[in-house]
């Protein structure tokens, strides 16, 4: 976790966890403690694209 | 109007025309590359040149071993090869790969700095991210992380890895400046930076300029040899020293282009830099 930084402020980022295995966090979101962005995690994966480049799905 | 202003809207007008032209761009390659990262295994329309992964890996010069080592799936055959990048590798390094798509040099960096180290793969490319993540399941690695993310803004903190990779991607990011000067952010005082990437030794026509596949295919994103290593320089790297130059395969690239002139003007170029202690 403390590797990951907001790529828009570089803040740091606060998890919550909505889904997990014993290895890893499948679904959740981390927003940022500085601007607020939230970043979604699907499948396992963090999306930390800047807002405006994420694709709608 | 008065001249200062209607020179202040003009340059706005410049500027938002680089900013839709950036993110055109963006979309053609994210487009193109989930396109590859759907096929089996490919080289479809990217760096690369004819033949399967394995062989254009092995041309590149990944040994047999690297190659069986990790999970076959995650080479794509789309580099233009940094393996000079994996072999100065030590055991607990911790490691970004910049563009790291099906995750090939992630999992071969996996096994060189071992269960102390750490590997860290970010590429924009959702269809790729997923592919990497599946590939690291199967083969068990628990020291390499994936993450979708853009190399002009990277997910990542400041003074973090020893060491960042990339192999045939900052052609593809429209401000190279930028994901250079991530990349030193990103680095720990004194670490390093090891980067193939395809370079133009003279101007291309304006045409390939232009063309989406030829961007996705690595070549209209490329710049002069000059501006590249400018663009190193200037994000504060030091002792910049390239390693070795070979040619660009011109195979795949659509036939439109005249391939015995670009082969002349394009070639594949391995770099190292370091971020001052």
């Amino acid at each position: 976790m403390e590797i990951l930084v907001c790529p828009v402020c570089r803040g740091d980022l606060e998890l919550e966890v909505f889904e997990e295995n014993e290895r890893e966090i499948l679904t959740g979101r981390l927003t940022c403690r500085s601007c607020g962005e939230v970043y979604p995690i699907e499948e396992g994966i963090p999306n930390m694209l800047p807002p405006e480049l994420r694709e709608r799905r | 109007m008065p001249l200062f202003l209607a020179m202040y809207a003009s340059r706005v007008v410049l500027k938002m025309v680089d900013m839709l032209r950036e993110r055109e761009i963006k979309k053609a390659v994210r487009d193109g590359y989930s396109r590859i990262a759907k096929q089996p295994s490919c080289c479809a329309g990217s760096c690369c040149g004819t033949g399967s992964a394995a062989e254009i890996s092995r041309r590149i010069g990944y040994t047999e071993e690297e190659m069986l080592s990790a999970p076959p799936e995650s080479n794509l055959g789309l580099g233009c090869g940094n393996p000079l990048a994996i072999a100065s590798l030590r055991r607990g390094e911790y490691v970004l790969d910049m563009g790291s798509g099906a995750g090939f040099d992630c999992f071969l960096a996996a096994r060189a700095v071992g269960p102390e180290g750490m590997v860290i793969g970010v590429d924009m490319t959702t269809e790729m991210v997923e592919r990497a993540r599946e590939n690291a399941r199967k083969g068990g690695y628990r020291n390499v992380d994936f993450r979708q993310g853009e190399l002009e803004n990277l997910p990542v903190a400041d003074n973090y890895v020893d060491v960042v990779i990339s192999n045939c991607v900052i052609n593809l990011v429209p401000d190279k400046r930028r994901a250079f000067r991530e990349a030193f952010r990103v680095l720990k005082p004194g670490g390093r930076m090891i980067v193939s990437d395809v370079v133009l030794k003279r101007e291309i026509p304006e045409s390939v300029r232009r063309s989406k596949e030829a961007y996705i295919g690595c070549l209209a994103g490329a710049v002069t040899v000059e501006e590249y290593i400018d663009a190193i320089r200037s994000a504060g790297f030091k002792e910049i020293s390239i390693l070795g130059e070979s040619q660009f395969p011109t195979e795949c690239l659509p036939a439109s282009i005249d391939k015995a002139d670009l082969s002349r003007s394009v070639c594949s170029l391995r770099i190292s830099a370091r971020k001052p202690a």
